[in-house]
């Protein structure tokens, strides 16, 4: 078995047993309206963190993704309180509008070469007030965050079944995305680009439209995450999503996606995503005093992520001493 | 041997059996406030506490890091592990009505704090934000004779108190006093830092303010260090809003002019005895929200000494 494959098992493993502990300590866990609500909570942050993966792997970042979900959000709601449109068709301007930001995103880091985490920060702010702007008001112009009944909209918040539909969007979507990052060309672009940016340029792979196109859809998978965030408030608000990022980011990189690119890919993401969204479902199942928790749920990653990159170590250590075993009686021979 | 040992056993029984019918229902009761880390929430955890003592009631806290999204997660799980009745204070009226709903459909009363949401429910224990700000901007303006500039820190956009608060103040200046000017309104976030911030640049800006009202007391501290670092803390009537036990301080060193102060260990008892009420069938749930407004009190330099200790949070 890979070692990457093995390392995966681990992290399954911690989510399991994790999991189990916590179904002992409080039987409230293990009841399915728990295991639901858990779940359409991990998808609103993985659904995110899907697109995140591929800016991850190719080593950029994409600070936007927070304001990407407020702006969305405050479009969808000027289109419910000031038109009659129906949610069919400002769904998809919305969606589109998270395509466009991402398609600037990648247009000047690719045409003006710069920094990743600069142009995304920037583009950060900008739609943070941009949000504030657009934020329907009252009379006397301050901020009113309306309550939404379009029942169309509403529905993305429902379920199926038990399951969320926000829950099956996450699913299908991590699946099409694996799909395309490890069996299509474009794909296996997203890689090289990540990997080695001048190698990838040299064999001729065009390392710009990769990367605007990663950044787009960055862009549109925050927006994806924001409606379905909308149809569960039942309102949006010009914050919604800021300051998401760090958990985003976390649980793309507990899944085992690191910073410097080139590996990673979604399966890893989803497993980091639920194994975040567990620790802090978890948290609050135990009773402990709220200024404890936070410190809980770093000590935990921390944990995990030691225990993973002393995994990695320990296994490349030990190839490269079977390595060496191998090569003694060749040289001997020599 | 047997016959001493059956007998302890019976007696043990029997302790058992008093100490059982003895033991009140065991009740759960969840507390959100917007953050936990803040004098307003803890005094109303404090005032609760001291309700839920004399009964046989869990009561947990949790934090929302100021966060709507966060609250709404924190709903839901309380739903999930099945409590009893829920003590709510909405970061937002609109984003938390959903939860509130959804918690009372499965028969959990949940009491909201200051905010109130959309829908009825149970209880709305509330200071009274709008009449405190209109009693401020009366207070603000009698002290200028009516003519002056005046500068609002305010909270962050959406926050409903804050809001209201702010169009109190502006409406008392409106009706009563139009030669008064407000030369800026910039949000702080509620704390301290920000409004430090904030206040510099009013400062700069503005060569004769007059009086700033800071819709929390937070906020109010931060500036009342802004314009003493400036050398301008004379000539400018700083007013807060909550009444927390450092502001009150301030107050009584003549640096802050006054506050909007509430009882909040009162206002969190109220809370937490109407949920114990309800529990326990004393009271039943009407069809309307039930909205218990706690009186403020403007406290200043002249009037603070009416505080007692027990009651500065």
């Amino acid at each position: 078995m890979s070692v990457s494959a093995i390392r995966r098992l681990i992290l399954i493993g911690l989510l399991i047993s994790i999991g189990a502990a916590l179904s002992v300590a409080n039987p409230s866990f293990l009841t399915l309206d728990n295991l639901m609500t858990m779940l359409q909570e991990a998808s609103l942050t993985g659904i995110v963190a899907i697109g995140f993966t591929l800016v991850l792997i190719t080593a950029g970042i994409d600070m936007s993704i927070g304001a990407v979900i407020a702006i969305t959000s405050m479009i969808c709601v000027n289109f419910i309180s000031y038109t009659s449109l129906p949610a069919y068709i400002f769904i998809p301007i919305a969606l589109a509008m998270g395509c466009l930001i991402g398609w600037f995103n990648g247009f000047f880091i690719t045409y003006f070469k710069l920094p990743e985490f600069i142009v995304t920060l920037a583009t950060r702010g900008i739609l943070t007030g941009l949000a504030l702007i657009a934020a329907v008001k009252d009379s006397q112009g301050f901020v009113k965050n309306v309550f939404i009944q379009d029942e169309l909209f509403l529905s993305f918040g429902e379920t199926v079944g038990p399951v969320y539909i926000v829950v099956i969007v996450f699913f299908v979507l991590a699946l099409a995305t694996q799909f395309f990052i490890k069996r299509t060309r474009a794909g296996s672009n997203v890689y090289a680009t990540g990997a080695n940016p001048t190698a990838a340029r040299l064999t001729g792979i065009d390392t710009d439209r990769t990367l605007i196109g990663v950044y787009m859809f960055s862009g549109f998978c925050a927006a994806l995450a924001s409606i379905f965030l909308c149809a569960r408030m039942m309102t949006a608000m010009p914050e919604f999503g800021i300051g998401s990022e760090m958990d985003v980011i976390a649980s793309v990189v507990i899944g085992g996606t690191p910073f410097t690119g080139g590996i990673g890919d979604i399966w890893g993401t989803v497993i980091g995503t639920l194994f975040l969204a567990l620790i802090k479902n978890g948290i609050l199942k135990l009773g402990l005093s709220p200024y404890i928790q936070p410190i809980v749920i770093g000590g935990i990653i921390v944990v995990t992520v030691v225990l993973d990159v002393w995994y990695k170590g320990f296994a490349e250590q030990r190839v490269a001493k079977l390595a060496r075993q191998k090569q003694m009686p060749t040289r001997e021979g020599v | 041997m047997n016959r001493a040992k059956s007998m302890l056993f019976s007696v043990a029984l029997s302790v058992m059996a008093t100490g059982a019918a003895q033991a009140q229902t065991a009740y759960k009761i969840g507390y959100i406030p917007t953050s936990i880390g803040q004098a307003l929430t803890q005094a109303w955890r404090s005032g609760a506490e001291k309700v839920f003592k004399e009964s046989n009631v869990t009561f947990q806290a949790y934090d929302a890091n100021m966060k709507a999204e966060t609250q709404v997660t924190l709903m839901d799980d309380l739903i999930n592990q099945g409590y009893n009745a829920i003590i709510l204070q909405p970061a937002d009226a609109a984003a938390l009505t959903a939860s509130v709903k959804k918690a009372e459909a499965k028969g959990i009363p949940v009491i909201t704090l200051n905010t109130d949401t959309l829908l009825p429910h149970a209880a709305n224990v509330t200071m009274d934000d709008s009449g405190s700000g209109y009693l401020i901007g009366e207070k603000i303006g009698e002290s200028l004779g009516g003519k002056g500039n005046v500068a609002i820190i305010q909270s962050p956009p959406g926050a409903q108190a804050g809001i209201d608060r702010e169009k109190g103040f502006r409406a008392a200046l409106a009706k009563s006093y139009p030669n008064i000017k407000i030369v800026g309104a910039q949000n702080a976030l509620w704390v301290k830092d920000k409004a430090i911030e904030v206040m510099n640049s009013f400062l700069q800006v503005n060569k004769d303010l007059d009086a700033v009202f800071a819709v929390n007391d937070n906020m109010a501290e931060g500036a009342t260090i802004a314009a003493e670092s400036a050398g301008r803390l004379g000539q400018i009537k700083i007013w807060g809003f909550n009444g927390q036990k450092s502001t009150l301080t301030l107050i009584e060193q003549g640096k802050i002019t006054g506050t909007a102060y509430t009882n909040a260990f009162n206002q969190g008892g109220t809370a937490a005895k109407y949920a114990m009420e309800l529990l326990t069938g004393v009271k039943k749930k009407g069809a309307k929200t039930e909205i218990i407004v706690v009186p403020p009190f403007a406290a200043t330099k002249d009037t603070v000494a009416q505080i007692k200790a027990e009651d500065r949070w």
